[in-house]
């Protein structure tokens, strides 16, 4: 998958799991924690979504809580070397 | 002087002025600091006059807010002003918190930057116009322009800490009113007095010897009454009360860790949570003096797992209902007795505190003997006065049994009492006892023997499907893609009676949880409903 269909995929997720309307997060630096879109009650199953993305587990010891402010935040973590889909880079 | 909730930080605030009272998201504040702030915000609701409609209803305040040091201001600064406080949520729906606040009748509103972002929402359809207090925010020419009906005070229009004069606090007010959700769906508000909190609070600081060099975690959210616990036993001797931000909850270990917590205290599916993680590997807290669990059934698998994870820490059952103000019986894990005097794989609930009183009754209120089934009872100095506003649910659920000269509270709880060889054990609630086919049922019974088969921390059980009468059968709930879901089923064909065996056993990609983070039966219930 590239860059592109993991971040809709997360987003799909996040949004999937906690009911809210799509513009709730319009944007990739939107936060994801504060107003209740993810909490730590969907911590396990959401690392395990993670883990299912990358094919390969998350060293929860080595993350940092930061990593889970924002979809950005969370491709910079755990999905660094995504590729970018040809043309989408502009 | 009578002590009020507010007394034991009053007494620290002298005692250690410079120690660190509070600490969140990077930003600590000592006792000195945090009771200057408070100040302000108690002079503030003073010079503003804000009291309530109606003569003789007792003073509220709202604070509306998480994991922030404005909402630990707003808290005290009622407090300081002899008013109860109200926690409003910002996580809960905006429905909810509107009919929290106007069945409150607050007058005054105290917030942080995640109350700002919803109130005026909330406040649509409000006309009574309300003072509401920013104290961490200079600039609130925004939240004023969008808001003219109320009045909106920022930091600089707060009133100054030194024209503050404690307001009276008698033991018999509000020290704070908690709405818990009620079986009609209108949420019912417990009333606790300062005379019950502070009871438990002296109580358990002695219990636990809280220093001013303990760190107190607060996992929970202020709308769950054990948050009191956390801010106010370590206010009451010193200690330092470390709030996780909402990204450090995504990873408790780390926080537990880095922050030094010395007294952990959560509902047992945190601890859940965190052995799924692998985050109860051996010796990984040994800081930890206490870990203590309330809130829910504690299994006393994950109590095994967390003893090597803290060994140096004693860990702690707690039980009670918020009408009984935040837990009222205890029991002590000993791992040379406990594991026998587990049943059904849950840790005891123990006995009651200093100054509470058990009575487990049979279906007519009658005491049943030692060591037998009931429904739990409880009186004593925790006992709340009870619902807010609801003369009709106070009088159902605190009552004087035959037999008895004082009021009792119900809560509900199944219970095997204890009988001084075997200590007293939570079995579920009354309402988890169901009927099928006419045979009694205890879901906590088939609950136990999927746990045993399945090898899972937790299962649910429900009626299913539901008659009039009670249900036809069972369903189980697990959360383990890896279960050969039939040979559980056709093991626990031959374990339990036909009636109790689950007509199915459901795998859930995770337990739906409730806002206090326990497992939501009903949407358990809800996604069979959907599924026809």
């Amino acid at each position: 998958m590239d860059d592109k269909q993991i971040r809709e995929q997360l987003r799909m997720w996040i949004l999937d799991r906690s009911g809210a309307s799509p513009d709730r997060l319009a944007r990739d630096d939107e936060p994801i924690l504060d107003d209740g879109l993810l909490s730590s009650l969907d911590i396990v199953e959401f690392i395990l979504f993670i883990e299912s993305l990358r094919e390969e587990e998350v060293d929860i010891e080595a993350i940092e809580p930061e990593v889970f402010n924002s979809i950005d935040t969370l491709m910079a973590a755990f999905f660094p070397d995504a590729p970018v889909a040809a043309g989408a880079a502009g | 002087m009578d002590r009020s909730l507010r007394s034991g930080f009053l007494e620290s605030f002298e005692a250690h002025p410079d120690a660190i009272a509070v600490e969140v998201a990077g930003e600590a504040l000592s006792y000195a600091a945090l009771q200057a702030r408070a100040a302000g915000v108690a002079a503030t609701l003073a010079r503003e006059d804000v009291r309530p409609e109606g003569e003789g209803r007792p003073r509220l305040t709202a604070v509306f807010g998480q994991r922030s040091t404005a909402v630990v201001t707003g808290i005290l600064g009622a407090l300081f002003r002899g008013d109860g406080y109200v926690p409003l949520n910002p996580t809960f729906p905006i429905d909810r918190t509107r009919a929290m606040l106007e069945r409150s009748g607050c007058r005054a509103v105290v917030l942080d930057e995640h109350g700002v972002k919803q109130i005026a929402e909330v406040l649509e359809g409000i006309d009574t116009p309300l003072v509401l207090v920013v104290p961490d925010e200079a600039d609130v020419d925004e939240l004023r322009a969008a808001l003219p009906a109320h009045r909106v005070l920022g930091a600089i229009d707060l009133a100054s800490a030194s024209d503050w004069t404690p307001g009276d606090a008698h033991p018999d007010d509000i020290a704070y009113l908690l709405f818990t959700s009620g079986s009609t769906g209108q949420p019912k508000g417990v009333m606790v007095a300062h005379r019950n909190v502070n009871a438990f609070l002296v109580t358990m600081a002695d219990r636990y010897a809280i220093t001013p060099d303990d760190r107190l975690s607060q996992t929970f959210e202020l709308t769950f009454d054990l948050s009191v616990f956390d801010l106010f036993l370590a206010w009451e001797r010193g200690a330092r009360v470390c709030i996780p931000t909402q990204a450090q909850k995504m990873l408790p270990a780390k926080y537990v860790q880095e922050s030094e917590i010395s007294v952990w205290f959560s509902v047992p599916s945190t601890a859940v949570l965190m052995s799924k993680l692998r985050m109860l590997k051996p010796d990984s807290y040994p800081k930890l003096r206490w870990s203590l669990f309330c809130g829910e059934a504690l299994p006393s698998e994950i109590v095994e797992a967390w003893a090597e994870a803290a060994p140096a820490s004693t860990i702690e059952n707690l039980y009670g209902p918020t009408e009984l103000t935040i837990a009222c019986t205890l029991y002590r894990w000993d791992p040379a007795r406990s594991r026998d005097e587990c049943e059904l794989g849950l840790v005891p609930i123990g006995d009651p505190y200093p100054g509470m009183e058990v009575l487990v009754v049979d279906e007519d209120l009658q005491p049943v003997a030692e060591g037998e089934t009931g429904e739990l009872l409880m009186t004593g100095t925790q006992l709340t006065p009870g619902y807010w506003l609801d003369p009709e649910k106070t009088a159902n659920a605190y009552i004087v049994p035959p037999g008895q000269d004082r009021v009792f509270y119900r809560t509900g709880d199944r219970v095997r009492s204890g009988n001084g060889k075997r200590p007293m054990v939570y079995l579920g609630r009354m309402d988890n006892q169901i009927k099928i086919q006419g045979y009694r049922v205890e879901l906590g019974e088939i609950e136990a023997a999927v746990r045993d088969e399945a090898d899972v921390e937790v299962a649910i059980a429900v009626g299913w499907p539901v008659t009039s009468a009670g249900a036809d059968g069972t369903v189980a709930f697990v959360s383990d893609p890896s279960l050969d879901l039939a040979a559980t089923q056709r093991a626990l064909k031959s374990r339990l009676p036909s009636y109790m065996a689950p007509r199915e056993i459901r795998h859930v990609d995770s337990f739906p949880l409730n806002s206090n983070g326990k497992v939501d039966r009903k949407a358990l219930l809800a996604s069979l409903e959907d599924a026809g």
